[in-house]
């Protein structure tokens, strides 16, 4: 993946006429509000960048600034540019480049490794100085292009994965997992003991396998049964059956290194849409298909 | 004995042990012994191909088609659930009348094909009732092996006698349907005295099976008419084979294949990975290889001196012998390992005794001792293994002696009725 593949010449401005920093992140936080819709935008924008600023100063000593912003219920990655021939002072940085990153929770990997490749490009004086001399916008667009970096992409599971996962023990009752699964409307979850020992999983179809005896699964043609009672086992033994009664024991797992392409090729081999991240037998996070198709296809 | 007989003797053994003994899959088993006898140069690659008998193979696999294109049909579901309204949801009634059928279903179906249909319907209905289903399934296993033997069709050992011998579909009808008739009627019989008072049923349990809507099974009447009509077929080209003179193999593969073209035909890639059982396949195909290395190194030639010299080379005497101790020996062996190697030295004993008409009650003889003898003990057949199977997935566990116990009662009178039979018709 290319550079230029996460710019867009109408997110890039040339010479802009402004004194300190605020003026430059008032002047990106427009840009990119009016050509992108961005759940938080303007004023409150501006003030999470100042705030974040003041943090952490984004100011590098090569000359460039790259204020970063993690924002919530977005899936994408945005970048914004902003070329100044007379420097500006960040604090006790002199600054001629400035580089907005909006990114959602999880995409760090990218996010570090476009990092990293801008971080290249600005001690490339040569490359700079075309960029701050730039006529107008699609002049500095091109020179970006011509240049070919390339960002790395190479994602892992780790860099993907849902941190904060729901989990049950073993010796939980099915009526505890059916209130969790409910509450948190999951389709599966991990199994992990109170030594925080992954072992194995529950999901959905495993908890509906109660209700239904084994037999009936071996017919074709279930339509005759119009009196049995629907997965009334279920309902009888709930207070009884524990998760460990149920559960799959070592089910398809990942690992945290595992490539994405791996992960989905791994959920299509074996129709899995709810993977576990497991590293020495402890559970380090959960993935499922839709982060794939949400953090990745469509990031 | 030779070095290679020895290793012949060794392979051959070990093999049948693993087998027995569940140490090892048994295709793999099978697989192995059937390539360590080409590996260890007892008989050429060539030779063990070509004693693959193919037409067993090929008949195998066109059954195991059309049955699979029967199964969608929905027909024996709504056979086995109207048979348990007509009997009114009365336990010992529909004990018998499932006994019935599983035997007529087991006799074109096949032991196995028949027990994984007809089993789970049952524990359904047992489960409705609130009886007990264990009787039920100890008796469809003993019915599906009975059934199995009426037809050359039915069970794989009568596949097996039917290809290598010169015996049409016919001649088992003539030779074995009668004697499994009468062994099935007293059975019934049987049945009814074992069981007649021990199981009740409450109304209210009764009206739940009652309720049954069997007409929705059968989705796809055209299907049904079309498959029926193959079915048909394929019956009277079996029942006309002396005349037409096409071997069972096309006959069944012809069935399988136009049932396969006329059903969905986007799931045929689905029949051939799911349906066909290639497990079974190969395991039949590893048989046949070592069982030629027996052959080969004249294993097979001193058995069966020893039967002739055991029975003083009288063929009422070897045909009793060889029908209870095929009864006793697949009891405790898969009948189809069991009858791989009994072929090759029944076909050696005809040479010694030379005259075939006395040959033909030495081969029913082996057809019953092998296919009935199934029924002895609970690892005898297939179909009781897998019918016990499916009872222990759904919690009901039934253990080698409980099997055992009622299984010996009926191989025993079915041997003995077997022996009057083969004593009055040939002797």
């Amino acid at each position: 993946m290319y550079l230029d593949s996460f710019l867009d010449a109408r997110d890039i401005c040339v010479n802009p006429d402004i004194q300190n920093k605020e003026q430059a992140y008032s002047m990106l936080v427009d840009l990119i509000c009016r050509n992108h819709k961005l759940p938080i935008c303007g004023e409150d924008l501006l003030q999470r960048l100042l705030q974040r600023d003041a943090e952490a100063p984004t100011a590098y000593p090569s000359g460039i600034a790259i204020p970063h912003i993690r924002m919530d219920d977005f899936d994408d990655i945005l970048v914004a540019m902003m070329f100044l021939p007379q420097p500006l002072m960040f604090g006790t940085t002199k600054v001629s480049w400035v580089v907005l990153i909006i990114t959602d929770k999880t995409s760090s990997k990218i996010y570090l490794n476009l990092v990293a490749a801008l971080m290249a490009l600005s001690k490339d004086t040569a490359s700079v100085q075309a960029l701050t001399t730039a006529e107008d916008a699609h002049a500095a667009f091109s020179i970006i292009k011509k240049l070919g970096i390339s960002i790395k992409i190479d994602l892992y599971v780790a860099d993907i994965m849902n941190i904060n996962t729901v989990t049950i023990p073993p010796e939980a009752t099915l009526r505890e997992l059916i209130r969790l699964m409910g509450m948190h409307s999951l389709a599966g979850l991990p199994v992990v003991d109170e030594t925080g020992l992954f072992v194995g999983e529950v999901n959905i179809l495993s908890l509906l396998k109660v209700g239904i005896p084994e037999y009936l699964t071996r017919m074709d043609n279930l339509d005759f049964l119009v009196s049995f009672e629907p997965l009334e086992r279920l309902l009888e033994q709930q207070d009884e059956l524990q998760v460990k009664d149920i559960m799959t024991l070592q089910p398809i797992i990942l690992k945290p290194e595992t490539s994405i392409m791996e992960a989905v090729s791994e959920m299509i081999k074996h129709d899995k849409r709810y993977m576990s991240v497991v590293k020495d037998n402890k559970l380090m996070g959960v993935v499922t298909a839709k982060d794939i198709f949400h953090k990745v296809i469509q990031a | 004995m030779t070095i290679m007989m020895l290793i012949t003797l060794f392979v051959f053994v070990m093999t049948y042990i693993f087998i027995i003994m569940e140490w090892m899959n048994k295709m793999l088993a099978a697989m192995i012994g059937g390539f360590l006898i080409v590996l260890t140069g007892i008989i050429h690659q060539q030779d063990a191909l070509m004693a693959v008998d193919w037409n067993v193979i090929f008949f195998l696999i066109g059954m195991m088609l059309v049955i699979s294109v029967l199964k969608k049909t929905g027909v024996f579901m709504y056979i086995a659930i109207r048979t348990a309204k007509i009997a009114r949801g009365k336990p010992i009634v529909i004990m018998t009348l499932m006994f019935v059928i599983t035997a007529v279903l087991s006799a074109f179906l096949g032991s196995v094909t028949t027990v994984m249909i007809l089993v789970p319907i049952v524990l359904l209905i047992c489960g409705e009732l609130k009886i007990t289903p264990i009787p039920f399934i100890i008796t469809m296993a003993i019915a599906s092996n009975m059934g199995g033997t009426a037809t050359m069709v039915g069970d794989p050992p009568n596949i097996m006698i039917g290809s290598a011998t010169d015996y049409t579909f016919m001649d088992f009808l003539f030779n074995l349907t009668p004697p499994v008739v009468i062994i099935t009627s007293v059975s019934v019989a049987m049945i009814w005295l074992m069981y007649r008072n021990k199981m009740k049923v409450s109304m209210q349990n009764r009206a739940r099976l009652l309720s049954y809507r069997e007409d929705t099974l059968i989705t796809d009447k055209k299907l049904l008419l079309r498959s029926s009509i193959v079915l048909l077929l394929m019956l009277i080209a079996l029942i006309l084979q002396s005349v037409l003179k096409i071997e069972t193999a096309t006959i069944a593969m012809t069935a399988g294949l136009s049932l396969l073209l006329m059903s969905n035909r986007n799931q045929v890639e689905n029949v051939l990975i799911n349906d066909v059982d290639w497990v079974t396949i190969f395991f039949f195909i590893g048989l046949f290889m070592i069982v030629e290395s027996l052959v080969v190194t004249g294993f097979i030639d001193i058995m069966a001196k020893g039967i002739i010299d055991a029975s003083g080379g009288r063929p009422k005497t070897a045909s009793m012998l060889i029908l209870w101790l095929s009864g006793a020996l697949s009891a405790i062996i898969d009948n189809v390992p069991f009858v791989a190697a009994m072929i090759p030295m029944v076909q050696k004993m005809s040479t010694y005794i030379n005259n075939p008409t006395a040959m033909h009650p030495i081969w029913w003889s082996l057809s019953l001792g092998t296919c009935l003898g199934g029924n002895g003990t609970l690892v005898g057949a297939s179909a009781n293994i897998v019918a016990v199977g499916i009872a222990s997935r759904n919690g009901f566990r039934i253990s080698f002696r409980q099997f055992t116990q009622i299984g010996i009662i009926f191989t025993f009178n079915s041997l003995l009725i077997s022996s009057v039979y083969l004593l009055v018709r040939y002797f």
